[in-house]
């Protein structure tokens, strides 16, 4: 299994803090994206993907604590027993 | 007002030893807005050493609803010396210095410090601060947005820094909605957290503490 963490803003929006989906084979982040809003009664992908499919800056997702933007971004893979956290962050102060 | 009667009411709480901790600490606070504004005066009340405050604005209509050193009488003036004002007057037994600045990648950390807390209100001055800071410096980070806001503590060179777990984060266009009660919650976090790294107990090192004050949600995500 796959554990997915929303969190701030997100966890408002989908009403949910944590969930467990099924590891698939050689998934990648981007792979795993729309499998986890059929998951999901609202729609949140527009949120984390422009129009292009690509990264829109505000929410960070971390793999295990690592930011994808670190590792291989969309196309980081995900194996069972990772933790998979979606956090946009409040900037202001 | 010697320190005994001063601070019986926390030294009640945590002891004589802590207190000559905090007496003998040396905090930098970037940022002197909703954040800042709370951190330092409870920095201040709570008798530490010496406080560097470190900001560069003036003191606007806006900011009053929740900064909360300053009033009516000081928009337009500087923040920096409107809040060393103010905690003078709060606590004349410790020492204030002010470094005018904005926070860019010229900025120099003082040699002296103990810890940083930023209260900043943009990532990239978080991440010039993160760079000037020395190596094993502990930093305790805050940020507020709306009604949500987050706190965590890091340690330089330890710790996952800054710019590589928040790389990708969006600063806002325009005016970010602040509200006065969570500015002055994560603030006071934030505080009390500072008081933890001196006391060697952080609760939030490495571990983020993130808050939705309009449903009162608290949870942590390991970083």
């Amino acid at each position: 299994m796959i554990k997915i963490e929303f969190y701030s803003l997100l966890r408002l929006l989908l009403k949910q803090e944590k969930l467990a989906l099924p590891s698939v084979q050689e998934e990648t982040i981007r792979e795993l994206l729309p499998r986890l809003q059929q998951q999901l009664s609202t729609p949140f992908l527009h949120k984390l993907l422009d129009k292009k499919g690509e990264l829109i800056p505000g929410t960070i997702i971390l793999i295990n604590r690592r930011n994808i933007l670190h590792l291989n971004k969309l196309e980081t893979p995900v194996h069972s027993g990772d933790v998979v956290a979606f956090f946009p962050p409040g900037a202001g102060g | 007002m010697a320190s005994s009667v001063r601070y019986n009411r926390q030294v009640l709480q945590w002891g004589e030893e802590k207190q000559e901790q905090i007496e003998q600490a040396v905090i930098l606070i970037a940022g002197l807005g909703g954040l800042g504004a709370t951190v330092s005066q409870l920095l201040a009340r709570a008798g530490v050493g010496k406080l560097y405050l470190v900001d560069d604005a003036l003191v606007d209509w806006p900011d009053l609803n929740r900064q909360l050193l300053y009033s009516e009488g000081d928009v337009g003036l500087p923040k920096l010396k409107m809040a060393q004002t103010q905690l003078e007057q709060i606590n004349s037994q410790i020492n204030i210095e002010v470094i005018e600045k904005r926070i860019d990648s010229s900025f120099c950390c003082p040699a002296d410090i103990t810890l940083v807390v930023d209260c900043l209100d943009n990532y990239t001055s978080r991440f010039d601060l993160e760079e000037s800071l020395p190596q094993s410096t502990y930093l305790v980070h805050g940020a507020i947005e709306g009604d949500q806001g987050q706190v965590l503590t890091i340690r330089k060179g330890d710790s996952q820094p800054l710019i590589q777990l928040f790389a990708g984060t969006r600063q806002p266009r325009g005016t970010i909605p602040v509200t006065g009660a969570n500015a002055v919650t994560i603030g006071s976090l934030m505080a009390n957290e500072v008081f933890q790294v001196i006391f060697g107990q952080p609760n939030l090192l490495n571990r983020c503490l993130v808050i939705g004050l309009g449903d009162l949600h608290f949870s942590f995500l390991d970083i």
